[in-house]
């Protein structure tokens, strides 16, 4: 069974495109566009990774991050920051790995298989 | 390291003798290199807070200097100097950090103006660093002098907690966050000023009641977990003060011990995160081509990369959708770097007007037509009233109309945001007095609350928006004061937003930013 992925970016382009990256690596793909959204999904579904941006608007990346790990059967799912912020890797310190933006598409996906495999 | 050290590197002797006479002038300590090379050097060894430097230089470029300047110390200023029309320069410049864009001939005043914004970001800075260092060494020196305590009273001291917590009343209420003691039942023994004040003298009640008007305490509760751990912890909690706001807050907690008992009480420090937020936010806001507009691009970039990515594997597959779909997103990516690229040159561009008598009424039209279109396809009303004998102002037309045209542009996306209403109404109404013109934009759409309100002019109104580049209004601001004019709004949030924008007939001084870089919430 494929593994999953939930991506969160309050903007489109950004979701439309590691959608389409993920699915052609073989992942599930689901999306939410905000960190209220993210916790919506979340008490549905359990990922098997996260990718994270940092700016949105009702609920931020770190308030997110804060929110979820409260979650026991949550607080152990490897989170990927992706930002196009200045020092990203400073927002969380928790994070399996930080991303900037733009990024390069297959060191994506290494880190992603190096999480959570293929 | 003094606030009043610029560095300036420039390659032509003109601008460093006129720029370095301004700065001076200003009262600043000015150093010069004449090129990238020489500038790093004195970058290196006298470690100015601010520098700036052209962008077009023989040896080390501009963009190469920013970068190098931000490897080594991140926090300083840099502000670019360039020639009309460097938009891929900009970019770069925004992905290096740069704080803001001044371009050739460079205008005195504009360099006050960045300068200034210079010293508040590093302003802003600091206040952040203190609020967090002050808060820290607080708690830190709180539990040191508990933990002191402790081994006095161990000593055969009679002193209750409650004597302690009273000598150091004074400390704990110097505190800019809230400050409780509790037992274990949860009743409140001791709180600080802000305490009090935000809550009300509630001594010997439960937390949970005063703080949430909760009937029991909250299931993750810090406290709770000191009590039985006998460690400090730290939480998060929603409270409500007695005016009935909601504040999101960090809490902290720290033991008390009593020899012999163990955790008898519990002291908790509870720090809004708003005020965190509020600074936070303070300097994105004043961060110019910092935070949003670099973020944006890279957001913008990251887009594009998708694009390309869905029209290459759709023509890969051979997948006419996915061709489809790329080719659109590539088309809105580079629409909306364009827009932003441009709004930011239009931005730093020269500020002086070009100003002519114009006729009010077909100023008005013309501005009109710049969102006839827009109003047509979503189906918006649109109404544009005005008098034909509007007569005529001096005014720089070519800039005025930009500016009135960001204004209806953003009253048919507050429409398009409101979903509730199925159809909205755009009204733009010219009323001619003696010695101004009143332009008046009403919509009927999604409408601002008072922190948007605030937010408006600054230049992160709306960075977050889709279409926007987050400086529209503020150009507008920016140029109606130019004219000497005024701009104020009115807006429910649900009910609509009313812009008022007056310009004097004839040249007038223009206004000065206010302080807290917004433009008038009320008429």
């Amino acid at each position: 069974m494929a593994k999953k992925i939930l991506v969160i970016d309050d903007e489109e382009a950004v979701v439309k495109y590691m959608k389409a990256l993920f699915e052609d690596h073989g992942y599930e793909v689901i999306a939410a566009t905000d960190g209220a959204d993210a916790l919506k999904v979340l008490d549905g579904t359990v990922p098997d990774l996260i990718t994270l941006d940092l700016q949105m608007d009702k609920v931020w990346g770190p308030q997110f991050y804060r929110k979820m790990s409260k979650n026991p059967s949550l607080k152990e799912i490897p989170v990927i920051v992706v930002s196009g912020l200045a020092r990203p890797e400073l927002a969380i310190k928790k994070a399996a790995a930080v991303v900037g933006k733009p990024f390069d598409p297959d060191e994506l996906i290494r880190i992603v298989r190096e999480q959570i495999g293929e | 390291m003094s606030q009043w050290t610029i560095l300036l590197v420039d390659d032509e002797e003109d601008i460093r003798l006129v720029v370095g006479m301004a700065l001076r002038d200003m009262g600043y300590d000015v150093l010069e290199a004449e090129n990238g090379k020489e500038g790093l050097r004195l970058f290196r060894e006298r470690h100015p807070p601010i520098v700036i430097t052209d962008i077009k230089m023989p040896d080390i470029d501009g963009v190469d200097l920013l970068r190098k300047i931000k490897e080594e110390d991140p926090d300083t200023e840099v502000v670019m100097i360039t020639g009309h029309g460097d938009m891929t320069v900009a970019i770069q410049s925004f992905q290096q950090e740069a704080t803001d864009f001044i371009t050739k001939p460079i205008n005195v005043d504009d360099l006050e103006i960045s300068l200034q914004r210079v010293h508040e970001r590093i302003d802003a800075r600091e206040t952040l660093r203190e609020y967090t260092r002050s808060l820290e060494k607080l708690v830190f020196k709180k539990s040191e002098e508990l933990a002191h305590l402790e081994k006095r009273l161990g000593d055969g001291g009679e002193a209750t907690v409650q004597d302690v917590l009273q000598r150091f009343q004074s400390l704990f209420d110097d505190l800019p966050c809230y400050v409780a003691v509790m037992d274990e039942e949860m009743a409140l023994t001791a709180i600080n000023r802000k305490f009090r004040q935000d809550f009300g003298d509630r001594v010997g009640e439960v937390c949970y009641a005063v703080l949430k008007n909760a009937s029991s305490p909250c299931s993750d509760c810090p406290v709770l977990m000191t009590f039985s751990s006998g460690t400090s912890q730290e939480g998060e909690a929603e409270i409500t003060t007695l005016d009935g706001a909601r504040h999101e807050v960090l809490v902290w907690t720290s033991p008390v011990r009593t020899t012999g008992e163990g955790t008898t009480h519990v002291l908790t420090l509870y720090t809004d995160m708003a005020q965190i937020q509020k600074v936070q936010d303070h300097l994105s806001s004043l961060g110019l081509m910092v935070g949003s507009v670099s973020h944006s691009i890279k957001g913008m970039l990251t887009g594009l990369d998708g694009g390309m990515y869905l029209l290459d594997s759709g023509l890969r597959r051979q997948n006419d959708e996915k061709i489809r779909e790329g080719l659109g997103v590539v088309k809105e990516m580079v629409g909306r770097i364009r827009n932003m690229v441009l709004d930011v040159l239009l931005f730093s561009k020269d500020r002086d007007l070009k100003k002519e008598q114009a006729p009010v009424a077909a100023f008005a039209e013309d501005a009109a037509r710049g969102i006839r279109a827009l109003v047509e396809e979503h189906g918006i009303e649109f109404l544009l009233e005005c008098p034909e004998e509007a007569g005529t102002f001096e005014v720089d037309t070519r800039l005025l109309r930009t500016a009135l045209v960001n204004v209806l542009e953003n009253a048919v996306d507050a429409c398009l945001e409101d979903r509730d209403q199925a159809s909205h109404r755009i009204a733009f109404r010219v009323r001619p007095e003696e010695d101004q013109v009143v332009f008046r934009v009403e919509d009927d759409g999604i409408g601002m609350d008072a922190e948007t309100r605030d937010k408006m002019c600054t230049l992160f109104f709306s960075s977050k928006d889709r279409k926007g580049t987050g400086l529209g209004l503020y150009i507008t601001d920016r140029t109606v004061r130019q004219h000497g004019g005024s701009l104020a709004v009115e807006s429910e949030p649900g009910r609509g937003t009313a812009f008022d924008i007056r310009i004097p007939r004839s040249a007038a001084e223009p206004v000065p930013l206010e302080e807290n870089g917004g433009c008038e919430g009320t008429p």
